[in-house]
């Protein structure tokens, strides 16, 4: 077991145990609290809530978390390959791997500019709004 | 190169033997209740100062000299405060969610090159373990505005999920021509890879800061900046707590010491995200133009290690007053902008930049500005 | 390994463990979610057990950061999916153990074997020697020498997946 993680174990174990310590403590030293009249309902600035608390689907979200998780896993797999630069660099065999690393990220530029083009990448005007009109 | 500049070995040589693992501990303990909890404390008093100076005003001064205890009157308020869960919210998840986001925010703590002698623990994939213990924030939000039982929370939880994960993209896309530079995913490494040497036919490489290392990373570097605002929901980008829209967004039914959580967490990460442009492009704890290793006299490691520590903190803190700056000069994006300044803005100039990068380390066989300007035709 | 290490290991296994028990069998669908990034944890930390740091970094970037977020959009953007309960946990639950253990079996004796015909994990000196190696150059020297072509293909795989996922959610 590397003993570099053994610290930065530790610093998650603190940083996890300060928040239930925190609220220990608040605990502790709080009053008793009771629920009275509207106090425990949900905050809509003053007004009454209306309707469950659910909102309508939004398929931009979900666009969203599907590209990012395709641009992150291009972006994992890109940072081994980039820590060999600089040896490649001293070597001398730059060439290949720079056409390595430019198909690769070469490609991921022209999955964004096809769905730059399509309108995928839109927020409000596209995708959705589209939707509503048919 | 081995991990050996750990902090918790250094504790052992200075303090006396004992099992390394409690060093780890006591390390730990120093680093997030002497650097982090204080900072985020003291930055929301900095911010409420700089804000007034901004706006022409006093700002906190009652509590300490020139209100600089203001923080601790504020936790104490918080701590006391009732300890509310809206009717119908989810116990489990409202409690969890803070736990989240203060790991996302404190546990990176362990890998910032505070000094050459100060290191958490230097793993081998500094950077990757700050990326991947920043992607725990956004989980957290998520499960917090939706235990709130808000439709507010929830859109505005969702709003900044969204926000969080896009731009985790031209955060990493801007670390990776620092990777093509340095080779390294080891931070502490990539911090001493830029030392000045005034002898330049020295061992060390004689690399510059890497912002002015080629145009492409000077590029690269201020939109790591800008996608750290991002991430951190800050101005100008913090819809998801927008003050005038959403109430308060995701936060809205969080209150007292949960609330303070989060407001901890926010500036924690704020200091990470500034600590790490600053130790990826901006040289970490280097002194610019000096070399205080090198000189006649070798001084103490602990006189080193505090010169370093003190440099590291004073970019870090500048930077940290820009972002504040920033706050109240710029207006807040909507939430389309944001979006597309995301992926048709800052994603295809940052994958514009690693390109640009790898030819400009071809064709320079990896010299940088500064060697090409004062090395000539040297190697 | 220390007597240590080992106990913590074993808590990291017992987590990871019962957070997937929990993905399986709790009727709530949110905090099977949340178990599963648990679980995305757990494994994390096992790669780190076994000096595959890289490994650990991108599962935690790419499943917690990225397929718990996808997971939880979907969960809370549709409202019929929070109130379907996932199980009768009462009922039907001899046949899926028994399904899975006849799947699981196998591949549990097979691993056993070749951890068995790999010997010992090697002395302290060993592994210490091997967790302070560079594991992110190695894994990028492969990538661009013995399997380049995987990589590359790689890349057409996430494109074909862009493609196809942002055609599927267009409004048809």
């Amino acid at each position: 077991m590397e003993t570099g993680f053994l610290s930065a174990f530790w610093f998650i174990i603190v940083a996890a145990v300060t928040v239930p310590l925190m609220l220990l403590v608040g605990a502790l030293l709080r009053p008793k609290s009771r629920v009275v009249g509207a106090s425990h309902d949900s905050y809509e600035c003053g007004e009454k809530p209306i309707g469950s608390a659910w909102i309508k689907f939004n398929i931009r979200f979900y666009i969203v978390a599907i590209v990012f998780i395709i641009f992150d896993v291009e972006m994992v797999a890109i940072f081994p390959p980039a820590t060999m630069y600089r040896t490649a660099i001293q070597q001398g065999n730059v060439g290949i791997v720079f056409a390595e690393i430019f198909v690769f990220v070469g490609l991921l530029l022209a999955g964004l500019a096809y769905c730059w083009v399509r309108g995928d990448l839109e927020w409000v005007k596209g995708v959705y709004q589209t939707n509503r009109r048919k | 190169m081995a991990e050996t500049a750990y902090f918790a070995h250094s504790l052992q040589t200075w303090l006396g033997g004992g099992p390394l693992w409690i060093w780890g501990a006591v390390s730990a303990v120093v680093v997030i209740f002497g650097l982090a909890l204080p900072f985020g404390g003291l930055a929301t008093y900095a911010e409420r100062k700089i804000a007034a100076d901004i706006q022409d005003r006093v700002g906190p001064n009652r509590v300490g000299p020139f209100g600089i205890l203001q923080f601790l009157a504020d936790a104490v308020k918080m701590l006391a405060k009732e300890d509310f869960i809206p009717r119908g919210g989810d116990h489990f998840l409202f409690n969890i969610a803070p736990v989240f986001v203060v790991v996302g925010a404190c546990a990176t703590f362990a890998v910032l090159p505070l000094s050459k002698y100060l290191l958490g623990a230097d793993l081998n994939i500094g950077v990757l373990y700050v990326l991947a213990i920043s992607t725990l924030v956004s989980p957290g939000l998520l499960l917090g505005s939706w235990a709130s039982e808000n439709k507010w929370s929830l859109l505005g939880g969702l709003r900044a999920a969204a926000q969080i994960v896009s731009y985790e993209i031209p955060v990493a896309l801007c670390i990776l021509p620092i990777i093509l530079i340095s080779g390294t995913l080891q931070i502490g490494t990539i911090v001493e890879l830029q030392g000045w040497n005034l002898a330049l036919e020295g061992a060390k490489s004689p690399h510059f800061w890497n912002l002015f290392h080629n145009p492409f990373t000077l590029v690269s570097g201020f939109i790591l900046f800008i996608a750290g605002l991002a991430e951190t929901n800050r101005i100008p980008f913090d819809l998801p707590e927008a003050e005038s829209e959403l109430v308060s967004g995701f936060n809205t039914e969080f209150s007292g010491m949960r609330f303070g959580l989060f407001a901890l967490g926010e500036f924690c990460e704020v200091f990470v995200m500034c600590a790490m442009v600053t130790a990826l492009y901006l040289g970490g704890w280097h002194i610019p133009f000096l070399d205080i290793e090198s000189f006649g006299v070798t001084l103490p490691t602990l006189l080193v290690a505090l010169i370093q520590l003190t440099m590291f903190m004073i970019k870090t803190l500048l930077l940290v007053f820009v972002v504040m700056w920033l706050r109240w000069t710029l207006p807040r994006l909507r939430v389309d902008q944001l979006m597309s300044l995301c992926w048709k803005g800052l994603v295809p100039i940052c994958l514009f930049n690693v390109l640009g990068t790898a030819v400009w380390l071809w064709v320079f066989h990896g010299r940088s500005l500064a060697q090409l300007i004062f090395q000539g035709g040297g190697h | 390994m220390s007597s240590g290490s080992q106990a913590i290991l074993f808590a990291f296994q017992l987590m990871t463990l019962m957070s997937a028990v929990l993905v399986a069998f709790h009727p709530n669908i949110l905090y099977a979610s949340v178990a599963l990034l648990f679980t995305f944890l757990g494994v994390a930390c096992m790669f780190i057990f076994i000096g595959a740091d890289f490994l650990a970094g991108a599962q935690v970037i790419v499943y917690v950061g990225g397929i718990t977020i996808l997971i939880l959009f979907a969960i809370m953007l549709t409202q019929w999916m929070y109130k379907a309960t996932l199980r009768d946990v009462r009922t039907k639950i001899l046949l899926p153990v028994v399904a899975c253990g006849l799947l699981v079996t196998p591949i549990l004796l097979k691993t056993t074997r070749l951890i068995a015909d790999l010997g010992p994990l090697g002395t302290a000196e060993t592994m210490t020697a091997f967790s302070f190696s560079p594991k992110t150059q190695v894994i990028g020297q492969a990538l661009l020498t013995s399997y380049v072509l995987p990589f590359e293909a790689v890349t057409i795989l996430l494109l074909g997946a862009l493609v196809g996922a942002v055609w599927l959610a267009r409004p048809q």
